[in-house]
């Protein structure tokens, strides 16, 4: 029996990524040089073979109540630390919607500046594991250069640092989670995605439109949203 | 063990002194609401003081759950000790705040804060990790609760907005090895109200969470404490992830409002009236009965799968619920959604101000005794009624404590009391009080078990799980103009499946005019003050979402998650090996302590009675309870129903003797203390010459 909820939750479809080369953004998004990187910078960076699956969050969604968060950190470290969370949401409760809140995940960027920055090899492009951007604990020599690198092009910086294993963590779609029984990866379960309790995660495997926010910060509200009242526009 | 930091944070503000307890000595009591009065029993030597008194003691507690994946637990901060609201007896008491400051507390490293003694100048206490400071709060005083956080997040991650140069990895210079952290810090503040040592002061952290019910509020202000501020990046210990998160899993299959494809929907336009969701569990149902008004997000503390908040596009309402938004009529929702703000931000407890209290006063208005030429002379606006303008005066000389505000800073029924109002508003009913002064909340001559639980404690109880499936099924769906959705036999077949360990006993929710006076009442009322003590106070699953027995999104049965999930996730974060009932024997041990504690303070079952109006004022307005009526299960309307005084008493009797405690007094014995291994409570008690 398909599960509905595991079906509902890869909402692009179709086998594999793939789309090749790069996707470009609208023009507007090219003045964006505040978060994700401008056309300029892609110039002159090295293409890796995209990832197979990507993180898509709805801004205007989320409830903000970091259950992804715990999640996160509970599969991958077998505790429970907001700091330890390789998704990040961050509110200010005093503030309106929908500027209250943001939730920042790893782009699995088809130009990983965490991968060029990286001196070990340990942050590498895993090709057993459909292309997934992820570090090997292992060979982490805790430098930190990958966190800087991410942090040129993001705020706050995607890829993180576990300071009670001293190794450097970043999203790698579950597919390392020695503390949960699921296989992760981008044909398995995430468990941010599986723990949201509005779904306003989700996994594509289509490339998002690297330039800017607009291909990882989407829209996945239905029409049963707006029968609660909320916006879905 | 498991899910506890191993300390307790023990704050002296007389001597600016910091200790830590070893949380261990209190586990025995599981967490927040236990071990919170555990340590007030040892820490405070005579507890009839004042409230206001700097030997005073006050516990912020977390749970084993705080800051886990365990679903609604994850955020919620109980709150006890001395507290001016209730009347005429200050008892210890408890309020319990959502949000995520008990999370932050844990990643700051400790399982509590106690708070003793008083500061000898305005304070703030800011808490990173291992680092806790006495701050000087001179030029945080007289701000109110917003601008006060606000205040403190900049001086502490510099983080106050959301802007894209604020996201930011906070702590990095000391982050390699003490962690960054992308949060603001979890900041609980009082406002003006609570620092003029206010009765109706209120705890505020965030936009909406509030510690109310009980005033500690103006604790903190005779504390000269204006708020605690704590940051955090340690690790919380976890038993057993892999069963913790197939546990939530679990939740999230079988028991959560599917956004997508929901079991059971609204059935009439949403916006038109939420009140519904009440038994959806819908995401935003909190906000209670008003139609949207303006684009929001729902919200959720922290960890929790049902969000029931709001966060509205002008921020106002936001993350309030409930009584929070519907505490003034105004001119539309989104003058509703202000007052609830305004609250907020002057810090005073919504409760005690909402019908029963601006609304009582405006009756006394009408009457000629309040007023510019009344009795109590006063210029409250009362020709703005119903307005803004009136709330907001009303707020404003309850926060200031000017002219008739320094009466009602006390609250209504003080204030009652010194105008010479107070017997004969009560027995009327123009002031519906029924039990220590709070508000009525369900009506005490029909759905009982709130007021008896009540009666038998220190407030208003405020615990829904009864109430959601065998009141308001039935009263939302009325008020539609709908037949019920569901059955009163089907929901009454979920509530006693799950009432381990008097599972099976239907009797217990027929709410029948009969049956309110039964033994088996007496055994609804020991079962949620054992589940409420522990389950919800300690373990602290939020009010809101447990206990579940009637669920509708678990169809076909809609049988709710009690009495599997609450030890399912404690056992896994612990990784103790609890079972339900074994949690409920620790709930009774923890409802005898407080019993003692009140008993110390002068407890006796003469003062276990009503507001006279409960006993002689029929209802007036349709209220519906599940009943049996000739065999058959139903839903009852309540209309011109009052409570048997003497048959209250002789329920009383029943109870008492069911708890093993003495008829005579309604107090604890030696012999039923000691089997609940509360010898040393006997002790004191015997001590004191009150067992
Ligand atoms: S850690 Fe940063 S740079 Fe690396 S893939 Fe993720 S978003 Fe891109
Ligand atoms: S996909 Fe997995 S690793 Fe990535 S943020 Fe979600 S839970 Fe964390
Ligand atoms: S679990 Fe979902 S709703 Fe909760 S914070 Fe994460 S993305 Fe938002
Ligand atoms: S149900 Fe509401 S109040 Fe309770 S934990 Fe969830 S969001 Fe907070």
């Amino acid at each position: 029996m398909v599960n509905r909820r595991d079906f509902l939750k890869g909402i692009a479809g179709g086998a594999g990524a793939a789309v090749a080369g790069f996707a470009l953004g609208s023009s507007t998004d090219l003045m964006k040089e505040v978060e994700g990187r401008t056309f300029e910078n892609l110039k002159s960076m090295v293409e890796a073979p995209p990832s197979e699956a990507y993180l898509l969050v709805d801004r205007e969604k989320c409830a903000g109540c970091r259950s992804c968060m715990l999640a996160c950190s509970l599969v991958h470290e077998g505790k429970e630390n907001l700091s330890l969370s390789r998704i990040q949401v961050i509110e200010n409760p005093l503030a309106g919607f929908p500027d209250d809140l943001v939730q920042e995940q790893c782009r699995q960027c088809q130009y990983p500046e965490c991968v060029a920055a990286c001196p070990t090899g340990a942050l590498s492009v895993d090709e057993v594991n459909g292309n997934v951007r992820l570090v090997d604990e292992e060979k982490c020599i805790g430098c930190q250069r990958c966190i800087e690198a991410c942090d040129q092009i993001n705020n706050p910086a995607r890829a993180a640092w576990n300071h009670e294993d001293e190794y450097s963590l970043k999203c790698d779609l579950c597919i390392d989670t020695p503390h949960w029984e699921e296989n992760g990866g981008p044909d398995g379960k995430q468990a941010c995605v599986e723990i949201c309790p509005v779904n306003a995660i989700k996994t594509t495997d289509q490339i998002p439109v690297q330039i800017g926010q607009k291909g990882y910060k989407v829209n996945l509200r239905s029409s049963k949203w707006k029968e609660l009242g909320f916006p879905v526009e | 063990m498991n899910g506890y930091m191993g300390k307790i944070l023990r704050l002296d503000l007389t001597n600016k002194q910091k200790k830590t307890i070893s949380t261990s000595d209190y586990e025995e009591f599981l967490g927040g609401h236990g071990i919170g009065s555990a340590i007030f029993f040892d820490a405070v030597k005579d507890k009839t003081i004042s409230p206001f008194n700097p030997k005073n003691v006050i516990t912020l507690m977390t749970s084993p759950l705080s800051g886990t994946l365990a679903p609604s637990a994850g955020g919620r901060t109980e709150v006890q000790g001395l507290g001016p609201q209730p009347y005429p007896t200050e008892w210890f008491t408890r309020s319990n705040f959502g949000g995520r400051f008990s999370a932050m507390l844990k990643y700051a490293g400790y399982d509590g804060i106690v708070i003793e003694g008083k500061a000898d100048k305005p304070t703030w206490i800011n808490i990173v990790n291992e680092d806790v400071v006495f701050e000087d709060a001179d030029g945080l005083w007289g701000m109110d609760t917003y601008s006060t956080q606000e205040e403190i997040w900049k001086e502490v991650s510099g983080n106050p907005s959301n802007s894209p140069e604020d996201r930011e990895w906070y702590q990095k210079d000391r982050g390699r090895d003490d962690g960054r952290t992308t949060q603001k810090p979890a900041v609980v503040a009082i406002g003006p109200s609570g620092e003029k040592k206010s009765r109706i002061g209120a705890l505020i952290h965030e936009a909406g969470n509030a510690a109310g019910q009980g005033g500690f509020g103006g604790v903190f202000g005779s504390k000269n404490l204006k708020a605690i501020s704590v940051l955090g990046t340690n690790s919380i210990e976890v038993a057993d992830p892999n069963a913790l998160m197939k546990a939530r899993e679990w939740i999230h299959e079988n028991y959560e409002y599917d956004e997508e494809d929901p079991e059971c929907e609204h059935p009439l336009d949403y916006g038109s009236f939420p009140g519904f969701s009440f038994i959806t569990d819908a995401p935003g149902s909190g906000m209670g009965f008003w139609p949207k008004v303006e684009p929001a997000r729902p919200q959720g503390c922290l960890s929790c799968p049902k969000n029931c908040r709001m966060r509205t596009e002008s921020g106002y309402g936001s993350e309030s619920i409930c009584v929070e938004v519907v505490m003034y009529g105004g001119q539309s929702p989104k003058e509703r959604y202000k007052s609830a703000n305004l609250a907020q931000r002057h810090g005073i407890n919504v409760y005690p101000i909402s019908t029963t209290g601006h609304k009582y006063l405006y009756d006394l208005y009408k009457q000629g005794f309040l007023g510019e030429n009344g009795e109590v002379e006063t210029d409250l606006p009362f020709e703005k009624y119903g307005e803004m303008e009136f709330i907001r005066a009303l707020l404003n000389k309850i926060s200031s404590r000017e002219g008739i505000g320094d009466d009602l800073s006390e609250g209504v029924v003080r204030a009652a009391e010194k105008w010479g109002r107070l017997e004969q508003d009560l027995s009327s009913g123009l002031l519906q009080r029924p039990n220590w002064g709070y508000p009525q909340h369900y009506d005490p001559r029909i759905e009982v078990n709130w007021p008896y639980g009540s009666i038998l404690g220190s407030r208003d109880i405020n615990e829904h799980g009864f109430n959601w499936d065998i009141h308001w099924i039935p009263q939302v769906s009325t008020m539609l103009g709908l037949d019920p959705v569901f059955d009163a036999e089907e929901v009454v077949d979920n509530v006693s499946n799950a009432v381990v360990p008097f599972e099976g006993n239907k009797s217990m929710f027929d709410f029948g005019e009969d049956n309110i006076y039964s033994k088996d009442m007496v055994k609804t009322i020991a079962w949620q003050r054992y589940y409420s003590r522990s389950w919800k106070q300690s373990v602290q699953y939020c009010d809101w979402f447990f206990p579940n027995f009637h669920n509708p999104s678990n169809s076909p049965t809609n049988q709710g998650f009690t009495p599997e999930a609450e030890p399912k996730f404690f056992n896994a974060v612990t990784g103790r090996n609890i079972s339900f009932k074994d949690g409920m024997n620790i709930g009774k041990r923890i409802w005898n302590l407080d019993r003692s504690i009140w008993a110390l303070q002068g407890r006796h079952r003469d003062m276990e009675k009503f507001a006279d109006y409960v006993y002689e004022v029929p209802k007036k307005a349709p209220y519906f309870v599940s009943s049996k009526q000739n065999g058959e299960w139903k839903w009852e309307n309540g209309k011109g129903r009052t409570l048997d005084r003497d048959k209250f008493e002789s329920w009383k009797d029943r109870y008492y003797e069911f708890e093993g405690w003495n008829t005579e007094t309604g107090r604890p014995t030696r012999g039923n203390l000691e089997e609940l291994d509360l010898g040393y409570v006997a002790d004191e008690l015997e001590e004191k010459d009150k067992i």
